[in-house]
């Protein structure tokens, strides 16, 4: 199969690069790209736990395939903190509330969140519920992650 | 360090030179400085920002992939395994059959009777019959794809209860009869003699999969030394290494076992880390190379543990004020096709004898029988699964108890509040319980903040038009902490180090429950450092002490009392060091936030690394090595009386479901889960215990099952096996209590598998008193809520 040249953004950075055309995302990010930050539960698109942001979009990684990223904006969880390591108002509810455990959906998780509170700032717990319905959980039973999107967006709202 | 729920009662260290003493300690009421409190996770900062590594996230680089050729037979024997065109292919580096197994060709948790790679028969579709390995995956594939097996199809079994007939297909030679155990209390015929009513129910409830959200994986890497070390997600490394050397036919001490941080086990990944390991290593030490196996969702569910489905058949007598007199039960335990941790092969208890155990609930009944028979049958084994053997004789008891209270026309409230274990009850096996009894205070509790005085008996549909119909249920239950009647015991180490920072070196593992940050919290609390001078050592067989499995709600518990032992031996080293320095008697010192003082003149006191530096300069001892182990354990075999574990958490639920009696959908809507839990070490993590707990206990009330076809499992990925999702959660309210154990470290005992037990039948309970019919094989689907209601004779009256 002829190869083809993916050029787009990850996290901030122009990346350009090589790629077989029945890549999927989230092996190019994973196995070429290192950055396994984003995990595979189900390889069918139902555990959410492969989620990226797609031009501020949850995709599941795991079922698209890489060169639909082709000149788009791409973030993973890796893109979010600062580079001085400052955590985003959600990583650090994230932590305060207590809302990882095993923390393999914690990244797909956090994506989600992200997005969600990007297009809606305040969102309420049946909002934040409907948007990380996709995304399964199988320790925390969902209360401390729900709380902690709240309480990201209380953040974000006192810090202006 | 970030203290999140106690902000006001912080206890602060300073950096001044001149401490505040009165305010470095704390209030005087305020005798802990770490644990009790809700400290963040210690690896919370590699999981939000996606930098800690699990074991598919380890670079691939030098490993060869293992595949695993399955049986597509439940029951058949091979008659031979043509591997030619296979080994031909480019790129295969091995394709290993029976023969190839350099020394025992079997593993187990409990009992080896599980074939590393089948030889002559297959008792199950997840049988693995051939391996191979091979530089890339595909060719992996492909090379399964190569290989010919020639079977000889057998009749198969498939119900613990066909699998006892006398002409049933033998899954193994010895007979499908596993275990048959026996609890004998009181005289059963006199009780229902004397009872006022008698009931008589059977409960049914099928293979569960644990759906953690991490696939298996393990990594076998010969090591220049010529020892094999094995690496993956694991809960029980020490019995990985058994299984392993047992399998490579080499001292347990040629064998290195290393946990990586596990996404999610819940008893899952104490057997499958056996069976890939092996697999895995038998391949490595084949090839002499690295070999890695990773299994896809679809493996995992065809190939891994599952909860052991049973069939409960319950006998129950009571006088009419809902006393209970008499309980006989019988249980079919299905073990499925291998031994796995089922069967009671003593010292080892098994799930079987637990379930047996527990049936007659957290009641006090003075005559009660059980017997509980383990079958071997065609389908995947059962294992381990929050809670080992006791989620599904809750269900059982559970209901039971409240089709008695409804046939009696009494509250379940009252049936419970005059049955439940108090101090000094003796429970079935005759274990009188003489500490931290906890039961009846959940139960208040739970009443109280559930308002179920003001809410029970007042159902109604939502409105006028609404086919929805509300009710109310509660569970009660209670969970072993240690593996008890199996033998246990557990051992840390602590080493202090000459800048005052600290090792702390255990085998328990972890899979997201917190004993990462439990630990060191103990281990810092009783040493009197911070928790930021804590490492812990990633538990690795070569270094950490035999600490047993992380499994049977024990790890806080017992580690935390072999750490408590540790650290004191390390601390009279540097008491006695401290005594001298500051010339204060050792009895009159205290060590807390990395200072040591003398109680009665504060002001006299001493950094804690100063000491630790003189230590070391002077030669003092500064290991520490703790072994714990709990009050002998004991369980007649012909009488099941005794006392096989040595404390339990106690646990009262109240849900509220909205069934519509027209479709049988169930809505899970209010939700208070009360626990006794001796002391909460980090209350946060608890609480996420607790309800993840419910979590899972409401997925197998209303929608979990891994259904089979001629010993298939059809549900595979996540698609199909449904698990609870943000949309199927209450805000589910935890309350905590703490009646301290006299045997844990600050009072503390078990909490990591109470909490999904009591939510199923609770939830079960909540749909039979809002439609009026009783699902008594679960899941209660909508199908079957929908039948429930047809045969109670159509939904309840408006």
């Amino acid at each position: 199969m002829n190869a083809l040249t993916l050029s787009f953004t990850l996290n901030g950075n122009d990346v350009s690069l090589e790629i077989s055309p029945n890549t999927l995302l989230v092996d190019l990010l994973r196995d070429k790209l290192r950055l396994t930050g984003t995990k595979v539960g189900c390889r069918e698109g139902e555990c959410g736990a492969c989620t990226v942001l797609l031009d501020g979009t949850p995709v599941n990684s795991c079922i698209l395939p890489a060169a639909k990223v082709q000149g788009k904006s791409l973030t993973t969880i890796e893109g979010l903190a600062q580079k001085n390591g400052q955590l985003t108002e959600i990583q650090e509810a994230f932590m305060h509330e207590g809302a990882a455990q095993c923390g393999f959906c914690t990244p797909g998780m956090i994506m989600n969140s992200t997005a969600l509170l990007e297009n809606n700032p305040q969102p309420n717990e049946q909002e934040i519920r409907q948007a990380l319905s996709g995304t399964l959980c199988r320790c925390t039973g969902y209360r401390k992650i729900v709380q902690a999107v709240a309480t990201a967006g209380e953040m974000k709202k006192s810090q202006g | 360090m970030q203290d999140t729920t106690e902000g006001k009662r912080k206890v602060q260290v300073h950096t001044k030179e001149k401490p505040d003493l009165d305010q470095l300690l704390g209030e005087p009421e305020k005798k802990l400085a770490v644990a009790g409190h809700s400290i963040t996770r210690t690896d919370d900062p590699g999981k939000v920002t996606g930098k800690l590594m699990y074991g598919a996230d380890y670079p691939q680089e030098g490993f060869l992939h293992g595949k695993i050729l399955r049986s597509p037979h439940p029951h058949a024997l091979i008659k031979s395994v043509d591997i030619e065109k296979a080994i031909e292919l480019p790129g295969v580096a091995a394709v290993l059959t029976g023969k190839d197994v350099p020394g025992r060709n079997g593993f187990g948790a409990i009992l080896p009777d599980q074939p590393v790679i089948c030889e002559d028969k297959v008792r199950y579709v997840g049988d693995g019959v051939a391996l191979v390995a091979a530089e890339t995956e595909e060719i992996a594939h492909e090379a399964l794809s190569l290989i010919r097996v020639e079977y000889e199809v057998l009749p198969a079994v498939f119900d613990p209860r066909d699998a006892l007939e006398p002409d049933a297909p033998k899954v193994h030679e010895g007979g499908n009869l596993l275990s048959d155990n026996k609890l004998r209390k009181g005289n059963v015929e006199k009780g229902f003699r004397e009872a006022d009513i008698i009931m008589e129910r059977t409960y049914q409830v099928p293979f569960l999969e644990h759906a953690y959200l991490e696939p298996d994986v393990t990594l076998a890497v010969p090591q220049r030394d010529g020892t094999m070390l094995v690496e993956g997600p694991m809960q029980a490394p020490f019995t990985v290494r058994r299984n392993l050397a047992a399998v490579l036919g080499v001292p347990v001490n040629r064998v290195r076992v290393r946990q990586i941080h596990m996404g999610g086990g819940f008893g899952g990944k104490e057997d499958s880390p056996i069976d890939i390991g092996c697999r895995a290593a038998v391949l490595a030490n084949h090839t002499g190379q690295p070999v890695r196996i990773a299994l896809e969702r679809e493996e995992v569910t065809l190939q891994t543990c599952k909860r052991h489905p049973m069939i409960m058949e319950v006998k129950i007598g009571a006088r009419k004020d809902g006393k209970l007199l008499a309980f006989e039960g019988v249980i079919y335990d299905e073990q499925g096709a291998y031994a796995g941790l089922g069967p009671v092969i003593p010292p080892a208890g098994g799930s079987h004898i637990h379930s047996m155990v527990m049936m007659p609930g957290p009641y006090e009944i003075p005559h009660a029988k059980v017997d509980a028979y383990l079958c071997y049958t065609n389908h995947p084994y059962g294992g381990a699964m929050r809670g080992f053997g006791a989620p599904q004789v809750h269900i059982a008891h559970e209901q039971m108890i409240d089709e008695l209270a409804g046939e009696l026309g009494l509250d379940p409230f009252e049936v419970r509040h005059i049955n439940a274990f108090r101090l000094g009850s003796a429970t079935a096996t005759g274990q009188v319980l003489d500490q931290s009894v906890g039961l009846l205070d959940t139960l208040e509790a739970c009443a109280e903040a559930f308002r179920w005085k003001e809410r029970f008996g007042k159902n109604e549909y939502l409105n006028a038009e609404s086919s929805k119909r509300r009710g109310i249920g509660m569970g009660m239950g209670w969970y072993r902490t240690s593996i008890g009647t199996a033998g246990d015991g557990c051992g840390a180490n602590v080493y202090v180090h000459e800048d005052g920072s600290v090792l702390l070196y255990s085998g328990i593992t972890e899979m997201g429950q917190g004993a990462f940050t439990v630990l060191p919290q103990i281990c810092a609390e009783e040493l009197g450092v911070a928790m930021e001078d804590v490492r812990l050592v990633q538990p690795d067989t070569d270094q950490v002490p035999e600490s047993g499995p992380t499994v049977g709600s024990r790890s806080t518990t017992l580690m935390g009392n072999a750490i408590i032992m540790a650290v004191r031996q390390v601390k009279t080293s540097i008491l006695e060091m401290a005594s001298d320095m500051l010339r204060v008697p050792v009895e009159r010192l205290e060590a807390k936030n990395r200072l040591i003082y003398d109680r009665e003149k504060p002001h006299k006191s001493l950094a804690f690394k100063e000491v630790a530096a003189r230590c070391m300069a002077m030669g003092k001892r500064l290991i520490g090595q703790g072994w714990w182990t709990p009050p002998a354990a004991s369980l007649d075999p012909e009488t099941g009386q005794g006392s096989p574990y040595f404390v339990y958490t106690y646990s009262t639920h109240m849900a509220e479901v909205l069934v519509d009696v027209e479709t049988g959908e169930v809505e899970v809507t209010d939700y208070v889960a009360a626990f006794d839990v001796g002391k909460a070490i980090n209350p946060k993590a608890l609480e996420g215990q607790i309800e993840g707990g419910v979590a899972m206990g409401l997925g197998y009330a209303l929608m979990e099952e891994v259904a089979m076809v001629d010993g298939i499992p059809q549900n595979l990925n996540l698609q199909d096996y449904l698990i609870p999702t943000t949309l199927d959660m209450p805000d589910v309210k935890p309350i905590v209590l703490e009646v301290e154990n006299k045997l844990g470290p600050y009072g503390a005992k078990g909490i990591g598998e109470m909490p999904n037990i009591p939510a199923t039948p609770a939830i079960l309970n909540a749909i039979s008193d809002a439609c009026g019919g009783r699902v008594r094989s679960l899941p209660a689907d909508p199908e079957r809520v929908f039948m429930a209601i047809r045969e109670a004779g159509g939904p309840p009256e408006r």
